[in-house]
């Protein structure tokens, strides 16, 4: 119930909670607390809001950077570039599922559950290895380029210094290759490779860690893959 | 309204109009590179809308999805970047802990930007410079009871805000 004493007590409410009280003052409002139900929930509701306060740097309140203005129709164009690499994406699934080309070479006997890491990608390409080894992953992304196709490898888990060897598969099943790296723990984030193969008629890629082989589909959506689990051997 | 689920180009230009600044001043402030930022912010609403079906308002607000969708792509862009592997060197995953701390430090932030300059003020020179209330008051030329008074009041218009933003303890 609100009473006069409440409206005394309110406004020291705030200190209360921050525990900016003198001691008099505390046992005052704690006194006033016992009896009152209202005001010791307003209490332990102001009591829940400071105990945010600490994980704010103060230093921080004032306006936040803004995002260039353009970037806003860059994401706009990203989007209307994949609804279109949506469409192409969809017929180059259809001719890919009857070449079988997928299941044709792979250096090393190994089960591998491959499939396209981002269900839309645009121009550029995200491929992530899946079922590899426990702790072990690898990804990549390939961006069309005028002499081919750029491959930036991520690597992740396996022994530093491993020989990294990458290919692209391209129509019939040839590889092409796109070069070498070796894994450095804690080194670069990505290993930037190139292939002349151009993107567009990529099948898979292709990389040989050490001496095991790991294979992803291009072109093709999570969807599709989840089919396609397949024993790749020699 | 809200829109229902994020599938028109259209929903995703309203979504960026409503949510874009602030998600840039979150990914700005945990990767520390307005580069890096800006790529995380384009990653964030291209997965939105991807996913723009799976948006069910019902479950919670457009901005915390996106917050959601954010934070992923931040732990996404931190592992390529660090890229250690660290599993085989016996170490553990990289932690998220430093970024949802960043995450409640923004939704703080972001409610003390919200409240009024006068609220702010009070909480600021009180609580985080722990001034004593009566040089406080003297500056600001108001009497030691005012200063007290806004301090409630700008304790609870943060209460208000941070609900706004959907922050649940």
């Amino acid at each position: 119930m609100k009473t006069e004493r409440c409206r005394e007590w309110r406004d020291s409410l705030g200190a209360y909670a921050l525990g900016h009280l003198s001691p008099e003052e505390r046992a005052g409002i704690e006194a006033h607390l016992e009896g009152c139900a209202e005001c010791r929930a307003e209490a332990d509701s102001l009591a829940l809001v400071s105990s945010l306060l600490p994980h704010a740097d103060p230093e921080r309140f004032g306006p936040p950077p803004q995002p260039p203005a353009e970037l806003g129709d860059r994401i706009a164009a990203r989007i209307g570039a994949e609804r279109q690499a949506g469409r192409r994406r969809h017929r180059l699934r259809l001719g890919l599922a009857s070449s079988g080309a997928v299941a044709a070479a792979a250096a090393t006997a190994l089960a591998v559950f491959v499939l396209a890491g981002d269900s839309g990608s645009g121009p550029e390409q995200h491929l992530a290895f899946r079922s590899l080894p426990p702790g072990v992953k690898i990804a990549a992304t390939l961006e069309p380029r005028a002499f081919g196709t750029e491959i930036h490898m991520y690597v992740k888990g396996i022994r530093s210094g491993t020989l990294c060897r990458v290919f692209m598969r391209g129509p019939g099943g040839a590889s092409i290759s796109a070069g070498t790296f070796r894994y450095r723990w804690g080194g670069d984030a990505a290993a930037v490779l190139s292939s002349a193969l151009d993107l567009s008629r990529a099948q898979a890629l292709v990389v040989r860690a050490g001496d095991r082989t790991f294979v992803a589909p291009i072109g093709v959506s999570d969807t599709a893959m989840y089919d396609k689990t397949q024993e790749v051997t020699t | 309204m809200p829109p229902r689920a994020l599938i028109r180009e259209r929903d995703v230009r309203e979504a960026y109009a409503a949510h874009a600044a602030e998600l840039y001043g979150f990914a700005v402030r945990s990767l520390g590179d307005s580069g890096l930022a800006e790529e995380a912010v384009q990653e964030t609403f291209l997965r939105a809308w991807r996913a723009g079906e799976r948006f069910d308002p019902q479950i919670g607000s457009l901005r915390t999805w996106l917050f959601a969708i954010l934070r992923n792509v931040v732990i996404d862009l931190g592992r390529a970047r660090a890229a250690r592997p660290t599993l085989a060197e016996g170490g553990v995953e990289p932690s998220v802990e430093p970024l949802d701390e960043a995450l409640l430090a923004w939704q703080v932030e972001e409610a003390m930007r919200r409240i009024g300059e006068q609220h702010r003020r009070v909480l600021v020179e009180t609580y985080y410079r722990g001034r004593p209330y009566a040089e406080v008051a003297e500056e600001l030329g108001v009497p030691e009871g005012t200063v007290k008074s806004r301090v409630y009041y700008g304790l609870r218009a943060l209460r208000v805000v941070l609900e706004e933003m959907g922050y649940e303890d």
